[in-house]
């Protein structure tokens, strides 16, 4: 049989429309960077160009229409992927603010770092829309290869720390090779779910699991399939047992990459591992075997970031181990979904709660940034005493590290809050799973307050003033205040997770 | 919405931003405005629903109807099978009007007594009143999400206060109190939980308001690693834990002593006027009027853990050298005596229902009469420990021949304290005492006992500091001046007043507390006991 060429439709551009501008911004910003060399010209268009696809997202979203779905319903903008293209945006617009002077500084290099960015995550926003293997696979790649530049980017020492630049070469190479491993696995898994299904699309492949597939829910090579698939966004999203590469890599790579890795990988794995198990019938089956893998994982996950994070006398390094504690509270809600997978709570759990991660993360790393800068440190120890050198700058980043810890009544205490309620009116073991999380929720405070400690009661070292760049006071204000507009106006952000999480699982 | 909670419970966070925004120079005086204008407004609590009905106390009403209510939606979401509600539901009847006036004006006492701070006078101030808010929502939140929202709020403000401005080893203090508070408020969540679950399939509605929940009882039994147990009560044990570690009980009192001793005055001062009432109110509150069968079930444990708190916190002080760390224990031991009081009041026996009102009524009494009194003691012995900079009680000895007026008044709080009558201390302890012994009768007669060891601990204490010869080493120190005075005399005022008449604050709590009676002997009538 020879291909037939497939017509594409003007209606499938407009939905791909939103890429389409990211593309064509990373290009201008690439091209800038040969032109003007201008590194607030190049920042400024980064910012602001993400207008463009938001805007079109925007129109996308108000025709009446909505969702659509393109190139034969392999791709598509539906609640859910909205959802994500927006936190992505955020996501850019908080990371380029936030590295505005590091880049300059430690990377000499503005554009490419920008446009790197910008790419990678065009490929996100590729992974939240895809309705198809392949495609998400190609996008998974698109985010990825700019993550690997970004981490070895550093080239010139932080002051405190002489080995910096070449640990971030090394970052850089862990990274490529462990990346590539976790796509080798979760292709091997996405072949094996094609021999069983026959087909790439999600739809179809829901459609064959349910009703052409003779093995049964516990059929070893479809569980060999979840579990490939599993660990290759596992990978992404830090889950333990695939989280090694994590730690060295946040400790290696330049700080902006670093918020880069946690905020956008993280976003961006959930973002495709939710509509692969969701969307493609995987959990479904109703596997008890899977629902185990599942829960041991969220389980390992957190408490092994929670205590792990105990230790660490480096902040990004502490970082690290958070935010493979945090992606364990969101694979509790995972659990939920895969214990009764009809039921959409656990994945507007998960999407409310990765929001608000996000929003909290950008600030506490725009704190070290500001303090990296304004320092040339990253050691825990050198927080001591910040309060007093920069008031604002210590306000910020302890309101930040108090979302993350879970303090009331900061929208990070609401979703998690809430993420657990949804997992424990599931009833069943997952009360248990939620009281685990409560006791690593314990945990979690030793650190966060430890370094609101060390800011707040400890004497500086030095009884300067730190300065704050202006761009970096705007990523963290933007977090301050997004933190504080998400628990005032914790009801609309759920509505939009529940939106989200109602487009899969129809 | 009347607002007037609204503004009470979130001007004194205006106030820690004004103080953070203003000149080193304003911030005793900013936070002085702003604490005392929130106590002016908190009188209006009482005030206001006064006049409007002529002087009948019933319009205070009960949890289901407060006369105070500021409620909004906030969260609520329906998906699935799910059904989150958390309603922004603030109220207040007699039990929270009581407590947010006390609250409001220990607040504004501590920033007069904390008015020559010389350590970041600034910081210290704003988490003073951060510290406001937090303990004012824990009082008046009327769903109980939002309650365990505003429970944690203090932890911060609490552990950095203790940590920069406390003690020797405020370090080691500071994350004892953040462990304790954290575990106990992790549990409760679990607890709130399971009732709210439990009680929405029971009942096919969620809902966490207080009112839905004192009317609304969980039945049934729950099976937890094989063992069934009845619902009421483990959710009762679970969120006790909290409250429990909170008042403090006994086993779970040791991080108070640390805190306490380790604290600046004006925080030891609020710690023990306020924040220990926040264990005892969500016992009263929540743990009894939302699970009577559960608190009825737990009586006698309740009860014995009452009785030991009593007698052992007593014997603790008796040995204690260190003037604050005794304060520590007396509060154990009178805390005690609140937890009797509500144990005789769930517990076992068709005993009048006045007697258990009595009891109720005696331990939501001991919680004003502590919070008044020992912030008495523990002002008195920070204006000690301001000029001596020590607190052995061995250290010291004929004080009153140089400091007439720090004598007479702690004198004053020590006999308060002890239970002399005529002062609040005895309307307390005699109606807990009345309204336990038809209940517990052998185990109110071994409480009694406490009366005569705290007399003991609290008048040796005062014969060896302040009375007797004087020790010569002191011959220089200077008596309490006119600012360090006003607290102290505030409160005596209002010992002395609370004492001699304690008809309006029993009049104030009879609305909400008969309510809670009749749900409870509603609920143990019910289940046959």
């Amino acid at each position: 049989m020879s291909p037939t060429l497939i017509p594409l439709s003007s209606n499938d551009m407009w939905i791909l429309s939103p890429e389409i501008a990211m593309t064509a911004l990373a290009l201008l910003v690439l091209a800038l960077d040969f032109l003007v060399k201008r590194r607030e010209i190049i920042a400024f268009v980064s910012v602001f160009g993400l207008v463009v696809p938001a805007g079109l997202l925007a129109w996308i979203v108000s025709t009446p229409n909505h969702p659509v779905y393109g190139f034969y319903g392999m791709y598509t903008i539906d609640n859910y992927a909205i959802f994500f293209d927006f936190l992505f945006l955020l996501i850019g617009a908080g990371v380029v603010l936030a590295s505005y002077d590091f880049v300059q500084r430690y990377m000499r290099s503005s554009g490419e770092f920008y446009a790197l960015l910008l790419f990678s995550l065009l490929g996100a926003m590729l992974m939240a829309s895809s309705r198809e293997l392949i495609t998400i696979y190609i996008a998974l790649e698109l985010t990825s290869f700019p993550l690997y530049v970004m981490a070895g980017m550093l080239r010139k020492d932080i002051p405190n720390d002489a080995a910096s630049s070449v640990r971030s070469t090394e970052a850089s190479l862990k990274y490529v090779l462990l990346g590539a491993m976790s796509s080798a696995v979760l292709l091997y898994g996405m072949a094996l779910l094609y021999g069983i299904t026959g087909s790439t699309d999600l739809s179809e492949i829901a459609v064959a699991l349910q009703h052409g597939f003779s093995g049964g829910p516990n059929s070893m090579v479809l569980l060999v399939a979840d579990t490939f698939i599993f660990a290759g966004f596992g990978f992404k999203i830090s889950a333990v047992p695939f989280h090694m590469w994590a730690p060295d890599i946040y400790q290696g790579a330049p700080t902006p990459g670093t918020l880069f890795f946690s905020v956008a990988s993280k976003a961006a794995g959930f973002a495709a591992l939710i509509r692969v198990f969701a969307d493609g019938g995987l959990l479904n089956t109703g596997s008890f075997y899977l629902w185990g893998f599942i829960a041991i994982a969220a389980v390992a996950t957190m408490t092994l970031g929670n205590i792990v994070a105990i230790a660490q006398s480096d902040i990004k390094r502490m970082m690290a181990y958070s935010s493979i504690a945090q992606a364990g509270y969101i694979l509790v809600g995972f659990t939920a979904v895969a214990y009764q997978p009809s039921n959409q709570t656990g994945i507007s759990g998960m999407l409310v709660f990765l929001a608000v991660y996000v929003i909290t993360n950008i600030g506490a790393f725009a704190g070290i940034i500001a303090f990296a800068n304004a320092t040339g440190s990253e050691q825990l120890r050198d927080f001591d005493g910040l309060f007093r050198r920069s008031p604002t700058l210590a306000f910020g980043m302890i309101l930040c590290l108090m979302s993350l810890a879970g303090i009331p009544p900061l929208a990070g205490a609401l979703s998690k809050i809430y993420i657990f309620v949804t997992a424990w009116q599931e009833g069943g073991l997952l009360p248990w799973i939620v009281i685990i999380a409560l006791i690593n929720s314990v945990i979690s405070i030793a650190y966060y307050i430890g370094v609101a400690y060390r800011i707040f009661v400890k004497n500086p070292l030095r009884e300067d003033r730190l300065r704050v760049s202006a761009a970096i006071s705007v990523a963290l204000a933007v977090s301050v205040v997004g933190i504080i507009a998400a628990t005032i106006f914790f009801q609309p952000l759920l509505n939009f997770g529940v939106s989200g999480a109602q487009a899969l699982l129809k | 919405m009347s607002w007037l909670l609204t503004i009470l419970v979130f001007l004194p966070t205006v106030g820690a931003l004004a103080v953070m925004a203003a000149p080193r120079g304003l911030s005793r005086w900013l936070s002085a405005v702003f604490t005392g204008v929130v106590f002016l407004l908190s009188t209006w609590l009482y005030i206001g629903p006064m006049l409007s009905s002529g002087g009948n106390a019933a319009v205070f009403g009960n949890v289901s109807h407060p006369y105070w209510v500021d409620q909004a939606p906030w969260i609520n979401v329906t998906i699935g099978s799910l059904q989150l509600k958390i309603d922004y539901h603030l109220g207040a009847d007699g039990l929270s009007i009581f407590m947010l006036v006390l609250n409001a004006l220990l607040t504004f006492l501590a920033v007069l007594g904390s008015w020559n701070i010389a350590k970041r006078q600034r910081e210290y101030m704003a988490l003073l009143l951060l510290l406001e808010t937090g303990v004012m929502g824990v009082f008046c939140a009327f769903d109980l999400y939002l309650f365990w929202l505003f429970w944690e709020i203090e932890l911060i403000p609490m552990f950095l206060l203790i940590a920069v401005w406390g003690g020797q080893r405020r370090e080691y203090a500071a994350w004892k109190f953040v462990i304790y508070t954290v575990l106990g408020s992790a549990i409760m969540l679990a607890g709130i939980l399971l009732l709210y679950f439990n009680l929405g399939s029971q009942t096919g509605q969620y809902n966490a308001s207080f009112g839905w929940l004192a009317t609304h009882h969980v039945s049934g039994n729950l099976t937890i690693l094989g063992l069934t147990v009845s619902s009421q009560l483990i959710i009762f044990l679970l969120i006790y834990v909290a409250f429990a570690i909170k008042l403090p009980m006994f086993p779970f009192h040791t991080w108070l002593p640390d805190a306490h001793t380790e604290a600046p005055t004006a925080v030891s001062v609020l710690l023990a006027g306020i924040l220990l009432k926040m264990g005892a109110y969500g016992l009263i509150r929540i743990c009894v009027d939302f699970m009577p069968s559960g608190a009825h079930q737990f009586a006698w444990p309740l009860a014995v853990l009452g009785v030991i708190n009593m007698v052992y916190g007593g014997l603790c002080s008796l040995v204690q050298s260190d003037m604050k760390k005794m304060i520590a224990y007396s509060s154990v031991s009178h805390m005690g005596y609140v937890i009797l009081g509500v144990a005789a009041a769930v517990g076992p026996g068709a005993t009048n229902p006045a007697f258990k009102e009595a009891a109720l009524t005696g331990a939501a009494l001991q919680m004003f009469t502590h919070g008044t009194i020992t912030a008495m003691l523990f002002f008195s012995v920070g204006v000690l420990y301001d000029r001596a900079h020590l607190r052995d009680i061995n250290a010291f000895g004929g004080l009153q021949a140089k400091m007439p007026r720090l004598t007479w008044i702690y004198s004053f709080a020590v006999l308060a304290s002890l239970g002399l009558p005529g002062l609040s201390g005895f309307v307390a302890e005699y109606l807990v005492y009345t309204g336990s012994f038809s209940t517990f009768p052998i185990l109110v007669a071994v409480s009694a006992f406490t009366v005569i060891i705290t007399a003991g601990y609290l008048l040796w204490m005062l014969k060896r500091s302040f009375f007797g010869p004087l020790n010569p080493k002191w011959s220089g120190i200077t008596d309490a001046s006119i600012l360090e005075m006003t607290p102290l005399i505030t409160l005596a005022v209002l010992v002395l007043f609370v004492g001699v008449f304690p008809q309006f604050l029993i009049n104030l709590l009879h609305p909400s507390l008969s309510n809670i009676i009749q749900t409870i002997s509603g609920a143990v009538t019910a289940s046959g006991r």
